[in-house]
């Protein structure tokens, strides 16, 4: 936990330097009366910079190297492959279209999480994506991604 | 009269479907009151006035419930007010005890929006010329306020909490400004001129971080529950453990939902932090304190019904849901203001009298469903994970039908799982996110009519009251650190 404060508190503090940067860059200070569209994100920067800074010593001064928080091993791979299927999932809804992207999805991802029978599977994959289609595209009429291979 | 509007045949279907769509929408992750009322608002187009806004009325009462389910059942609210509910609510799931947790909101709920309806009716004139004193200064200094509590809220770590908000305010700056025109931090990127919703970066911290996180640890927080409708009853231990709590909160959020800009979101953290502070034992709070769920729905059911104070009363909208309301109110013909009371009785104290009936539904519907929610829960892990993942990429999506939100939402669902690792304060980047626009436009206003700089809050009786009150609710985790390092 420790060097994780560290990491994020640089990360901040070089967010903030930038966010205070460019607003002063682009943005006007003080407009017409008032105060213009910099102001509060120089404050904001500003106040965001002392907040990192104070983590940053808070985090050099602690002796305790604390809790590890990286994850490992069975979970770590969980995790990814959850993140990247749902990434792919985004990414081909355009293609594949909201309801049958989700029935692929619900496929891949259950049957990886929990080892479920195909036809459960199969089953579960299939109503969802049809409550999907009844409550957003069929009854609230929100106009879905169609994709390429069915519209509707 | 109200009631012979209210309860003709077809306005008490109204207010069926109004409650039952309700809590369904706030159930679901992502679609929360504001997008439910948008997208319900084209359907009462066709309708009578009245029965269009008892409709959509009955919706928000119920949508405040719906989000109530999942934030205690699979810790993401469904929609902002639920966030808090989370904290202690989904801690009593894990204990077994999700029955009563979801119990004792119906009956804080139904409580608090009954009240919340008598004294709409009763206080409403005094209120809202109490509320139309209100300049800029009063309602940065309001809002302030509301921020600073969240760092109370933020857990073990002040800093943290503090990072946290600060982010969400940052992240409120990007997008167009109103006052200037100025397109902030957009990089050029259409939609990022429209600047960051609010929607898409909750649905992404509380619902994808939540599943991310949930998929490392193997599901380990897994919930326990109790099936027997007996047991979704909360005992009399528990209801006389919150009735105080109850009652604050209805009081607590009537007021807080009355103020223009500050909905049931901020009344709801308001009635956490005075719970909380109020306590015998504080460390209770957040491993599942029953208090820390009453309090809370109480506040944001009493706030919800508040917010139509102002719309009505003085066409100004207590949150985003009742804006949307009041733009429905214009589309309809009708002219919100002192003058609608006097114009349109019919509609005015139809709809009052339909805000009974929809809570009186609302206990009925709820009671007799949650057994029915309980047991939605016991799905396992492996197949709720992808669920909820689908409902979050569906519901950033219906906001605005754009991808655009659905790659905001992942990215915020990355960002929500290191701040749970690490300790960050999701709730307090997401009520900062939504409160930073809002906040800017009153500090910038409040500068223009001031002749002595940021001092003007500390010139007018009642924001110099809020400013105090935010600046003590900062100086104390300070100090409570100070005290422990001198230990």
């Amino acid at each position: 936990m420790r060097s994780a404060d560290r990491v994020t508190a640089v990360l901040l503090f070089a967010l903030s330097v930038a966010f205070v940067a460019g607003a002063l860059k682009y943005y006007s200070w003080w407009g017409s009366g008032g105060p213009g569209s910099a102001f509060l994100p120089f404050w904001l920067g500003l106040v965001m910079s002392c907040l990192a800074l104070g983590m940053l010593v808070r985090s050099l001064k602690d002796p305790n190297l604390g809790a590890s928080w990286l994850p490992r091993g069975e979970g770590l791979r969980d995790m990814l492959v959850v993140l990247g299927v749902t990434i792919a999932f985004v990414a081909f809804l355009n293609v594949t279209g909201m309801v049958i992207g989700t029935a692929i999805y619900l496929l891949i991802l259950v049957r990886y999480l929990g080892r479920h029978p195909w036809w459960m599977t199969v089953a579960i994959a299939l109503a969802a994506a049809g409550f999907n289609w009844l409550v957003f595209v069929h009854w609230l009429r929100v106009p879905m991604p169609e994709g390429i291979i069915w519209t509707f | 009269m109200g009631f012979g509007v209210a309860l003709t045949p077809f306005n008490i279907m109204m207010a069926i479907a109004g409650v039952m769509i309700g809590i369904l929408i706030g159930a679901l992750p992502g679609v929360g009151p504001p997008s439910g009322v948008a997208m319900l608002l084209p359907l009462t187009f066709g309708m009578d006035p009245t029965s269009g806004i008892i409709m959509l009325a009955a919706l928000y009462a119920g949508t405040m419930y719906g989000g109530t389910i999942t934030a205690v059942l699979i810790n993401t609210p469904g929609e902002s007010a639920s966030v808090v509910t989370c904290l202690d609510g989904y801690q009593m799931a894990v204990q077994g005890r999700a029955g009563p947790a979801l119990g004792i909101a119906a009956i804080g709920s139904f409580i608090a929006g009954t009240i919340g309806v008598v004294l709409l009716m009763l206080v409403s004139p005094l209120l809202a010329r109490w509320a139309l004193s209100f300049g800029p200064p009063e309602t940065f200094a309001l809002m302030l306020l509301g921020l600073t509590t969240v760092t109370l809220l933020a857990g073990d770590d002040p800093l943290k909490g503090y990072i946290s908000m600060v982010f969400g305010l940052m992240l409120a700056m990007v997008g167009f400004d109103i006052i200037s025109g100025d397109a902030r931090f957009g990089f050029g990127i259409p939609e990022m001129m429209d600047g960051i919703d609010f929607l898409p970066v909750a649905i992404g911290l509380f619902g994808l971080g939540e599943v991310l996180y949930g998929a490392e640890q193997k599901g380990a927080t897994q919930v326990k529950t109790s099936l027997k409708l007996r047991d979704v009853l909360p005992s009399l231990a528990d209801w006389s453990r919150s009735k105080w709590a109850i009652a604050r909160g209805t009081a607590m959020g009537f007021l807080v939902g009355v103020l223009p800009g500050a909905g049931p979101t901020v009344a709801a953290f308001m009635a956490y932090t005075v719970e909380k502070r109020l306590a015998k034992e504080p460390e209770k709070f957040g491993k599942g304190e029953i208090k820390g769920v009453a309090g809370p729905e109480s506040a944001n059911n009493a706030a919800a019904t508040a917010a139509m104070v102002p719309m009505l009363t003085l066409g100004i909208p207590g949150s985003a849901t009742t804006a949307i309301m009041l733009g429905g109110l214009m589309m309809w013909g009708l002219r919100p203001g002192p003058m609608l009371f006097e114009k349109n009785p019919q509609f005015v104290w139809g709809l009052i009298a339909s805000q009974y009936i929809a809570n009186v539904l609302l206990l009925i519907l709820s009671t007799l469903f949650i057994p029915l929610f309980v047991r939605a829960v016991r799905i396992p892990y492996s197949i709720l994970m992808p669920l909820i993942v689908v409902f979050c990429v569906t519901g950033a999506y219906s906001l605005k039908n754009n991808v655009w939100d659905v790659g905001m939402m992942l990215v915020f669902g990355v960002v929500g799982y290191f701040m749970k690792k690490l300790g960050y304060s999701p709730a307090a980047l997401v009520l900062a996110l939504v409160l930073g626009p809002l906040a800017e436009r009153a500090l910038r206003q409040a500068l223009i009519i001031s002749d002595a700089g940021i001092f003007i809050l500390f010139m007018r009786p009642i924001s110099a009251t809020l400013t105090v009150l935010a600046l003590v609710a900062i100086a104390v985790p300070v100090f409570r650190a100070m005290k422990t390092r001198a230990r």
